[in-house]
């Protein structure tokens, strides 16, 4: 859906553009901007659906933080651009041409983008069945979600429920409890009988679930951000979460006729990069110099060919040959 | 016999067990769990410690691991005389890890669990182990057309295109990469003498575990 995102004096992004593809794994130090691009794509969310600023930028100031997206096709001809109306506020949202007849239909679609910093501390929780439309950002209402989809999107359900119960066969079925109050609950069986309820299952099994529980939405939205995507996950179950992850992103691959979801996830994980090798160009590492930040596409470089036949991509990430690494005293 | 197995992912695993259950014409004892490495040279980093470990801590015979060649040097003929070692042909370098540990090993103290020790069980894919899945499909798609590309400095085919051509898509779920693997080798449960002419860097595995498989069963498992 976004074609590019350009940086000027945002945060640590002084002046940067990173091209976006249908799936992009952004890697990088700690306050290097990797949540600052996904910051842009949710301020421009927010904005989209609102009344066009009426304020314009003060052309005779000085140059101020701004944001440039370029989208794709059908809505090439149009560029969204936010910028600051003072240091602090950030809100100000033009649209190029103005009067662009497309605005209104990619406007819908923008609202649409979602964004999610995962919390296990919630995601175990009862949920109020009504709030099941979409999983929340830190994935509070997961139970919700999943009862919705069991009854509204069975066939999907199914599916997601043989996939967790794949990776892992200790357990037999995933449940739903409805709780006298009305709040719905959610609990794994294990193979030998029992049943963990979710406040029991570990952190990395609540990740695993949320993930899953956002490839298998009947209704995707068009643009899907995650931060820290490998998460409380085994290295040997990274594969499954790439997979998940692909399903959204290329679901041809998949079999599946629907609308690509494009996503921006982030990590610090050598070992969920290794997933990459085969698809390197959607790899984004931003590269810290002091305090100023860019973004590099890994494919963009030449030598990319020789490293690969040296070593695995974590390996030569770790190592620093890639760069995007933490600064040292 | 107690075969342990040493991949670079659940599908690579199925499809190797599935060939050395071939090549010995019954079913192996797998020693569990799978051992994994990411991808080369992680394998040969790790390979020393998984050989130590199966030895004293396992019964394992042999452990089968299978690397793809990708660009790599192809292991030919003149590299088999004896002490000659090519230090780009990945399989020339797995043996030798075999070989220096089980020395450093057969030097050592300690309690063997394995009895007689681990044997060695290489292979290499060339380019990648989708080769060895398109034989008996594909005929354009062998170890010697691979290596005429690579002197002629025409590649007959790349790696993705390999994958493509096996999975129908180059982004494979790994349910998908395991029914593909599995359904393209079945053609050789009965006789792997076509993928053995086709690609010598699975006869050269083969024969490691006919090799152990002689061993076994003449009962003695010395290295
Ligand atoms: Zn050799």
């Amino acid at each position: 859906m976004i074609a590019s995102v350009a940086f000027r004096k945002f945060k640590a992004l002084r002046k940067t553009q990173v091209a976006l593809l249908p799936f992009n794994l952004v890697i990088g130090p700690n306050g290097s901007g990797k949540t600052s691009l996904i910051e842009s794509l949710l301020r421009l969310r927010t904005l989209a659906p609102l009344p066009q600023a009426t304020a314009r930028r003060d052309k005779s100031a000085p140059e101020g933080p701004q944001i440039t997206f370029k989208f794709e096709p059908p809505h090439d001809a149009l560029t969204a651009l936010i910028s600051c109306t003072s240091e602090e506020v950030c809100n100000l949202l033009e649209i190029h041409p103005p009067e662009a007849a497309d605005w209104p239909a990619l406007r819908t679609r923008l609202a649409l983008i979602r964004g999610y910093v995962l919390d296990h501390s919630v995601m175990g929780a009862p949920a109020k069945r009504e709030d099941g439309a979409s999983l929340a950002s830190d994935g509070h209402n997961l139970a919700a979600v999943l009862a919705r989809m069991s009854t509204a999107a069975p066939d999907e359900f199914s599916a997601l429920t043989a996939h967790l119960l794949r990776i892992m066969p200790e357990f037999h079925s995933l449940e739903l409890v409805t709780h006298p109050d009305g709040r719905v609950e959610f609990g794994l069986r294990l193979a030998e009988d029992g049943l963990l309820t979710a406040a029991e299952l570990s952190q990395g099994m609540l990740y695993l679930l949320a993930i899953l529980t956002l490839a298998f939405d009947p209704a995707p939205p068009p643009l899907l951000c995650i931060e820290e995507v490998d998460r409380g996950i085994h290295p040997r179950t990274l594969r499954e979460i790439r997979d998940a992850l692909y399903r959204l992103s290329y679901p041809k691959s998949f079999g599946l006729q629907r609308a690509p979801v494009q996503i921006v996830a982030t990590t610090h994980s050598p070992y969920l990069i290794d997933q990459f090798r085969e698809h390197p160009e959607e790899i984004v590492i931003s590269q810290k110099h002091g305090r100023a930040a860019r973004f590099e596409r890994l494919s963009d470089r030449a030598d990319l060919p020789e490293l690969l036949r040296e070593g695995s991509l974590g390996d030569m990430w770790f190592s620093g040959i890639l760069g995007g690494v933490p600064d040292e005293p | 016999m107690n075969v342990a197995v040493l991949s670079e992912s659940p599908a690579d695993e199925a499809a190797l067990r599935f060939l050395v259950g071939a090549v010995l014409g019954r079913p192996p004892r797998l020693v569990a769990p799978g051992f994994r490495a990411r991808g080369w040279p992680n394998v040969a980093q790790v390979l020393p410690a998984v050989i130590r470990h199966l030895h004293f801590n396992t019964d394992a015979q042999l452990l089968a691991v299978v690397v793809d060649a990708d660009d790599s040097v192809v292991h030919g003929r003149s590299h088999d005389t004896p002490g000659y070692f090519h230090p780009h042909c990945r399989m020339c370098q797995l043996r030798a890890v075999f070989r220096q540990t089980n020395k450093k090993i057969a030097r050592s103290p300690r309690p063997h669990a394995s009895a007689g020790g681990v044997l060695r069980g290489v292979g290499v894919a060339v380019p990648a182990v989708e080769g060895w899945y398109l034989c008996g499909r594909d005929d354009s798609v062998t170890e010697s057309a691979w290596v005429a590309g690579q002197e002629s400095g025409y590649r007959p085919y790349s790696r993705a295109e390999l994958k493509l051509r096996v999975y129908g898509t180059d982004r494979p779920s790994l349910p998908l990469q395991i029914e593909c693997a599995l359904r393209e080798i079945e053609r050789h449960r009965r006789d792997t003498r076509r993928l053995e002419y086709d690609f010598p860097g699975f006869a050269a595995l083969a024969d490691d575990v006919r090799a152990a498989g002689r061993n076994q069963s003449e009962g003695r498992l010395a290295p």
